[in-house]
């Protein structure tokens, strides 16, 4: 297989890889800050519900979330799986996956703001939808960034598992390749692809994380 | 407000994958021929497989075994669809519709009770990789030896407990499991695996690829490559089965295996005819 090819078929496998990525941030970021809400409710069961969720998300392997999702409805509701499903119980997955993880990350930036911000705002008339997101949730933001990078460079990373649903993203691609070429060059290539990838991606926040830097 | 809001989303949320659970379940009505989907043939394969599946020079699924899907397509009119799974999830993928069948040098023998196996097309056998300089000649000198088998594969359920080769199995210093070849490969290189229990003609491929190694001429077994189906897939098996027979007669399978025959498939281990019942009647012209 000439250099040319190979770098072609990971670059392949990279765009189905940032696919996933970028589509779990999509859902995975909103839905995080929703069970955050729900870990932190004042209803009990609530409450209760979400604890549980974010345990069994953290609790178990990612892979094995991917299989249950994807298997799950042939094996206990008896429903034929199309062919559209792969790719969407592979998004589904991932998404409910790491809101568990964003979700706790939200918790530690929202309880780390001072009660005396609530009683100004309320002092000045401020609903409590827009004490929160005018004046908490900002703030939140800048102080979770660090933690959210960490997170989503994991998740560059991570996507590699797609590949126990038979979906060809990079990693897949870098070791059949290997296996053709009885070679490990495929894998070096990937490593660099994933590096550069998380580098742009590290490079991002890092300018996000300036730019909301306004006090100082 | 916010209850209200976060009630809201999740009723949302709900319905939408509701509407998702109706559609896809609507698409996939069970095709004829005993197809998952009308028209195209799902063919499960090991892309780390080669020569029987793997990625060729352009970055196409090729080999042995999808050529032949291929032929067969063609017979039938099918779309091919070649579908890399991953191994150790082949049974749910068959049971659940997601490939019509595992069609990738896939042993028959000892699986009889939980496939429908087309008829065997390649006499294979199991046999031992080693360094040339390891001093291995035997399978006897394997005692006490760290020896690499993939997981869930032919090999490992011959030297496992209960396995045909169990005695000798029991001899070695150490069975270890790995996913692919390519690993276990690197492993031998690095001293870490005295030798590797592999397919024959994987082993060939490989060896090629490779300096420095040889394949043990004493083998641990013989054994049939077959198409595997769902259990009771008749109608799909029975179509192949005329299907094979067809493409042995118009000369397509010599054809496709000649191309193979110096990456690791020679032309030996070729059976279809056999079992086929055709070669006898060639003979007796």
């Amino acid at each position: 297989m000439s250099f040319q090819v190979m770098m072609q078929q990971l670059g392949g496998g990279l765009l189905r890889s940032i696919e996933i990525f970028a589509l779990t941030l999509l859902f995975s970021l909103p839905l995080g800050l929703l069970v955050s809400f729900g870990r932190m409710s004042k209803n009990r069961v609530i409450r209760s519900i979400v604890w549980i969720y974010i345990s069994v998300m953290r609790g178990t392997p990612l892979m094995l979330q991917l299989l249950a999702v994807y298997f799950g409805p042939f094996y206990i509701g008896g429903l034929k799986l199309g062919a559209t499903w792969r790719f969407t119980a592979i998004i589904i997955a991932f998404s409910v996956n790491y809101a568990a993880y964003f979700a706790e990350i939200y918790r530690s930036g929202i309880e780390s703001m001072p009660p005396g911000q609530y009683e100004a705002a309320r002092v000045l008339g401020y609903s409590k939808g827009s004490t929160f997101f005018r004046i908490i949730f900002p703030q939140v933001v800048k102080r979770i960034l660090p933690s959210v990078t960490n997170e989503v460079i994991t998740l560059v990373k991570d996507t590699s598992l797609a590949f126990s649903l038979a979906y060809a993203e990079m990693f897949t691609i870098a070791k059949q390749i290997a296996a053709k070429e009885t070679s490990f060059m495929p894998f070096l290539a990937a490593a660099l692809f994933y590096y550069v990838f998380n580098a742009i991606v590290a490079f991002g926040m890092e300018r996000i994380e300036k730019a909301m830097n306004y006090y100082t | 407000m916010m209850k209200k809001v976060l009630a809201g989303v999740l009723c949302t949320a709900m319905a939408v994958s509701a509407l998702g659970m109706v559609s896809f379940a609507d698409e996939t009505e069970a095709g004829s021929a005993g197809l998952a989907t009308d028209g195209k043939f799902v063919v499960g394969f090991d892309a780390e497989y080669p020569p029987y599946g793997y990625m060729d020079d352009n970055g196409d699924y090729t080999g042995f075994d999808l050529e032949l899907a291929g032929a067969v397509c063609d017979l039938e009119g099918w779309e091919l669809v070649a579908r890399p799974i991953d191994w150790d999830s082949k049974d749910m993928e068959l049971e659940s519709g997601n490939i019509d069948c595992i069609w990738n040098g896939f042993t028959m023998n000892g699986r009889e009770d939980s496939y429908t196996f087309s008829v065997p097309y390649v006499d294979n056998s199991q046999v031992i990789v080693v360094a040339d300089d390891s001093g291995i000649e035997s399978l006897s000198d394997l005692e006490g030896k760290v020896v690499g088998v993939q997981a869930d594969s032919a090999a490992l359920a011959l030297l496992e407990e209960d396995g045909d080769q169990a005695d000798l199995g029991a001899t070695f210093g150490e069975l270890q499991q790995f996913g692919d070849y390519n690993t276990a490969f690197a492993e031998l290189q690095a001293g870490s695996l005295d030798a590797v229990a592999i397919d024959v003609g994987v082993a060939n491929y490989q060896t090629a690829g490779r300096e420095g190694y040889s394949i043990l001429d004493e083998s641990l077994n013989s054994e049939q490559y077959a198409v595997g189906f769902k259990k009771g897939n008749d109608v799909l098996c029975e179509t192949i089965n005329s299907d094979l027979a067809v493409l042995l007669e118009n000369g397509t399978f010599d054809e496709i295996a000649a191309k193979y025959e110096e990456m690791g498939i020679p032309s030996d281990m070729l059976c279809l005819a056999e079992s086929l019942g055709v070669k006898a009647e060639t003979e007796a012209e």
